[in-house]
């Protein structure tokens, strides 16, 4: 069942259209990933969702709301890219404040809070906010997108700027999170997170989402397994000249990258490597490795990237 | 209410918990009020986080510091100049009384006295011998000078006890302030004629001399000044010579005293003082001056609590700190009005406190609560709009200026003219002065006040979201999109066309206000130069009020900018303000178009003449609509244009006014 609906969502800021058309649901318990270059629109979205930028026209509904309701609002913890605090606070009563204003009971409030900065190893909680390390502050800031128990979380670049240490941290509790039912929409510049988590993501490219689905299925469609066959002679003329055959390998894609004597041939189905390795053997030569390679999460980014870009530029 | 528990929540691992806020407590009014004073206490909370408690301490130290200091200087003077001079004289002599009774001196015996053989030092200023005064040392002159004076003073008040009036003033002068002659104040030769009248801002002092030294009745006029005054405020009729007795003595107005909404019996308190014989020299002219320093200590604790409500709006915007709160359950509404609250409440406090401090009731609280609230709405906006912290104290000194001004300038006139009554403040003087207030006169005062609070906090509220508050754009880009904010919400509701209308209307409060304040600027300045300049200044207020919604609707592409959508715009424009400003006919029940500069605000008075009457109501009809339809063709085609057609709808209407007021008036 999804837990969150988009259609056909558009913000515009004058002539200019930060999203364009966005339309994608997430299902209950699911890590959803936004993800695209700067300037793409995945910050829009997001925002949209959480009803902080009401939208120019198309509709979403999150947790059974439109963005913006009041009862919408607390089913929702949202934690923006920047973690923006009250420094002259304590950690103890910003969290109690935000606890405060989400209704929930003092005694909840002080459990919860308590339970979830000792997960996440937050020590000094009456120490002045402003006093604080970059990582311990992004703790606080996801500790309050938790006091009210969301039932839908987004993460807009959780990790961002943080050391290594303390970016693992937050990608294995936002793990735990999804684990325990959360349904989270995650943005992140690093792919590798996205990957890691993400059940399933929208590419967005130029306020459009220009591929979406899970991460084995996009690299299907956009990318796939990716086969290296070396041998001692360059097979290439005699694969084109063997393979008019429409039915017969894909060779258009092929890639010859000749390396100390050697012909490493790149292309994209095994039918392919057959027949290298029959027109290998036929000029004499032999194959001496075949390897098989499945393209990141980042680089079919780069090229869904590239593509939509021409695509765009095209008269 | 819950128990904050869900069942359905998972917290399967217990990181999150189970717990669920409460659903109920959130919805309807109940829920927004809680929310806004969780914010409010939050407000509270943070805020005196933020100041250390040695600040706290030093500011408590000042106001109380300033508040002594103020009081003091008003009831005694400050006493700078206590014992300042010692004198050398006996107790037998006739100076020794003037001495002891003089705070500037200090008497002490003639064999006290220790002179320097051979320099002109000693331990005294002033000797007194043998009815004979010097002086001593380098501040010998400047003692005997004020000696003199206190020698002066000691006789008057001797004069002014004598029991035998007749042998302590053999010429009695009987003083009596007059109304200026304000009729037919513009047009033709009677400006110039009154010119000579009008321009003498201080009420004429007319002065008849009589030797009848034991005229007792000239003590009775003063008298029954004194009781006319009293029983002007309940609208009697002061039938003597069909005029105000002014400022002063009278101030019942003229023979339509029985009009509900006459002018208010203002002034009079100091006359009242000087019922008692006096020289020359104790006399002044009617100036409320300890009233008015006491309504003035209403404003002095606003232009400081400003500064820290808008460092508080100004912080949200700073690194998108409020962001967080704009996710949260509570609307925009709640959380500037929790935000608000606190400072609201403390203002509130203070003038409660000033008020009982010193005497006033709650005629000076209930006036100073609008001073306040527009303080607190123009901050708000100002700290929407401004930039960075450095653009909001130019905001805020502004805000400063303005209102201040706003206040106190008119009340400086409370015992002169009704141009009093647009200030507050002027409430607070008549009440300080024991003078009763109508109803209708407080809405007059306090009116634009809460209309224009409203609708500045309207504006604030419109960039009070994600997409606006965090933005780095000019002052005037941002006003333009508070202003489309409002255009948006009034499409939502109505329709886009609708806007022009609605804004134009909503807008007059402020025009109201700057006309008001137009009016008791020029007030004091000769009318051939403030004739001109309120002629175009009233135009032109009234023409950006017309126009700048229409501008920024344009300027945003929330309307086609076509020859035929802004002719219609500018029509509904000028409807809308015309129908908005009928409202400001207010000004009639009050008395400003008695005044010249009045009349070249607001126009002249209604005529009963029932042709002029339709021509005045139908005329300003055409001339909005005209005016407002040639700002909005020069606004759809931007900036330049639009500027043009502004100068252009100003001079029309500018103009319109004088052939008005010149043949009518």
């Amino acid at each position: 069942m999804a837990i969150v609906e988009v259609e056909a969502l558009r913000k515009e800021y004058g002539d200019f259209a930060a999203v364009e058309g966005s339309t994608f649901s997430i299902e209950r318990g699911e890590v959803f990933g936004v993800v695209g270059p700067n300037g793409a629109g995945k910050t829009t979205t997001l925002k949209m969702l959480a009803g902080l930028i009401e939208p120019t026209d198309g509709s979403a509904v999150v947790a059974g709301f439109e963005p913006g309701e009041p009862a919408m609002q607390r089913r929702l913890g949202f934690l923006p890219e920047e973690s923006p605090l009250y420094e002259d606070m304590t950690p103890r009563s910003y969290l109690a404040f935000f606890a405060d204003l989400y209704g929930v009971p003092r005694d909840v409030a002080h459990d919860r809070i308590e339970r979830t900065l000792d997960r996440l190893d937050l020590e000094h909680r009456d120490r002045r906010i402003g006093n604080m390390s970059k990582g311990m502050k992004r703790k606080v800031a996801i500790t309050r997108a938790l006091v009210n128990d969301p039932d839908v979380l987004i993460f807009d670049e959780p990790a961002s700027g943080l050391d290594p240490l303390t970016t693992n941290y937050i990608i294995e509790f936002t793990r735990e999170l999804s684990e325990t039912g959360k349904t989270i929409v995650f943005s992140a510049h690093n792919l590798f997170h996205v990957e890691s988590i993400c059940d399933r993501v929208a590419v967005m490219n130029e306020g459009r989402i220009v591929a979406s689905g899970t991460i084995e299925a996009i690299r299907e469609a956009h990318g796939g397994t990716e086969y290296r066959v070396s041998a001692t002679v360059d097979a290439s003329e005699g694969l084109r000249a063997s393979a008019p055959d429409a039915n017969g390998p894909d060779v258009d894609a092929l890639e010859v990258h000749r390396t100390n004597g050697q012909a490493e041939h790149v292309v994209g189905d095994m039918a392919a490597v057959e027949a290298i390795r029959a027109v290998v053997e036929a000029e004499g030569g032999r194959i001496t490795d075949i390897q098989t390679r499945t393209p990141t999460l980042e680089e079919i980014f780069l090229e869904i990237a590239s593509e939509s870009s021409a695509e765009e530029t095209e008269p | 209410m819950t128990d904050g528990r869900d069942p359905d929540a998972g917290g399967a691992d217990g990181i999150a918990g189970s717990a669920r806020p409460a659903e109920a407590e959130t919805g309807g009014l109940r829920g927004r009020v809680t929310r806004t004073l969780r914010v409010a206490r939050w407000e509270v909370t943070r805020s005196v986080g933020t100041v250390d408690r040695k600040t706290i301490l030093v500011v408590l130290a000042m106001v109380t510091v300033a508040g002594v200091v103020g009081l003091a200087a008003v009831d005694e003077g400050l006493a700078l100049e206590s014992e300042l001079y010692v004198v050398g004289v006996d107790e037998d002599d006739p100076y020794h009384d003037v001495a002891v009774e003089s705070t500037a001196f200090r008497p002490i015996p003639l064999s006290d006295v220790e002179l320097e053989d051979g320099s002109e030092d000693g331990n005294v200023d002033v000797v007194i011998a043998d009815d004979r005064i010097g002086h001593v040392g380098t501040n010998g002159e400047a003692a005997y000078d004020a000696f003199r004076g206190a020698v002066e003073t000691y006789n008057e008040r001797r004069m002014a006890a004598e029991a035998d009036e007749t042998a302590a003033y053999p010429v009695l002068v009987t003083l009596e302030y007059q109304d200026r002659d304000l009729g037919d104040p513009v047009g033709g030769d009677d400006l110039v004629d009154d010119e000579e009248d009008s321009t003498d801002l201080e009420p004429e002092a007319d002065e008849t001399a009589t030797d009848d030294g034991a005229d007792d009745d000239a003590v009775d006029e003063d008298d029954s000044g004194t009781d006319d005054r009293e029983h002007g405020a309940d609208g009697e009729v002061d039938d003597g010579d069909g005029q105000a007795d002014g400022a002063g003595v009278d101030s019942t107005v003229d023979d339509t005293d029985d009009d509900e909404l006459a002018v208010p019996d203002v002034g009079g308190g100091h006359a009242a003082e000087q019922t008692a014989p006096g020289t020359p020299g104790t006399l002044s002219p009617p100036f409320p001056f300890q009233s008015l320093v006491l309504a003035f200590l209403f404003v002095v604790p606003m232009n400081f609590v400003i500064q820290a409500y808008g460092s508080t709006i100004m912080d949200e915007r700073i690194q998108r700190r409020g962001e967080l709160l704009l996710v949260s359950p509570a609307g925009r509404l709640e959380i500037v009005a929790g935000k608000t609250l606190p400072y609201l409440l403390g203002l509130v406090g203070i003038s409660v406190a000033i008020a009982l401090a010193i005497g006033g009731g709650l005629l000076s609280i209930g006036a100073a609560i609008p001073i306040a609230l527009a303080f607190l709405a123009a901050t708000f906006t100002g700290a929407m709009f401004a930039r960075s912290f450095k653009e909001l104290t130019f905001v805020t000194v502004t805000i400063s200026v303005v209102l201040t001004t706003y206040a106190f300038v008119p009340a400086i006139f409370t015992d002169v003219t009704p141009i009093a009554l647009i200030s507050p403040l002027t409430l607070i003087v008549l009440d300080l002065q024991g003078d009763s207030v109508r109803l209708a006169e407080y809405l007059f005062s306090t009116g634009p006040l809460y209309f224009g609070a409203a609708v500045c906090t309207l504006q604030g509220l419109g960039v009070y979201r994600e997409e606006d508050m965090f933005t780095q754009k000019a002052i005037p880009s941002k006003a333009v999109d508070a202003i489309v904010s409002q255009i948006d919400a009034i499409s939502r509701r109505v329709h886009a066309y609708a806007s022009p209308f609605v804004l134009s209307a909503l807008f007059i409060p402020f025009v109201f206000a700057a006309q008001l304040l137009v009016v008791a600027v020029f007030f004091a300045v000769p009318e051939a130069i403030a004739l001109p300049v309120v002629f175009v200044l009233a135009a032109a207020i009234e023409e950006f009020a017309k126009s700048i919604h229409v501008y920024a609707g344009f300027a945003r592409s929330r309307f086609d900018a076509s020859l035929r959508v802004a002719t219609v715009l500018g029509v509904l424009s000028g409807l809308g303000f015309f129908l908005g400003e009928k409202l400001t006919h207010a000004v009639q029940f009050v008395g400003l178009p008695e005044l010249t500069v009045g009349v070249a605000a607001f126009g002249p008075a209604l005529s009963s003449e029932p042709l002029v009457l339709a021509a005045l109501f139908l005329a300003p009809l055409v001339l909005h609509v005209v005016t407002a339809v040639v700002g909005a063709l020069g606004a759809a085609r931007g900036r330049t244009s639009y500027a043009v057609a502004f100068v252009l709808a100003t001079l029309i209407h500018a103009a319109y006014n004088l052939g008005v007021v010149s043949l009518v008036g």
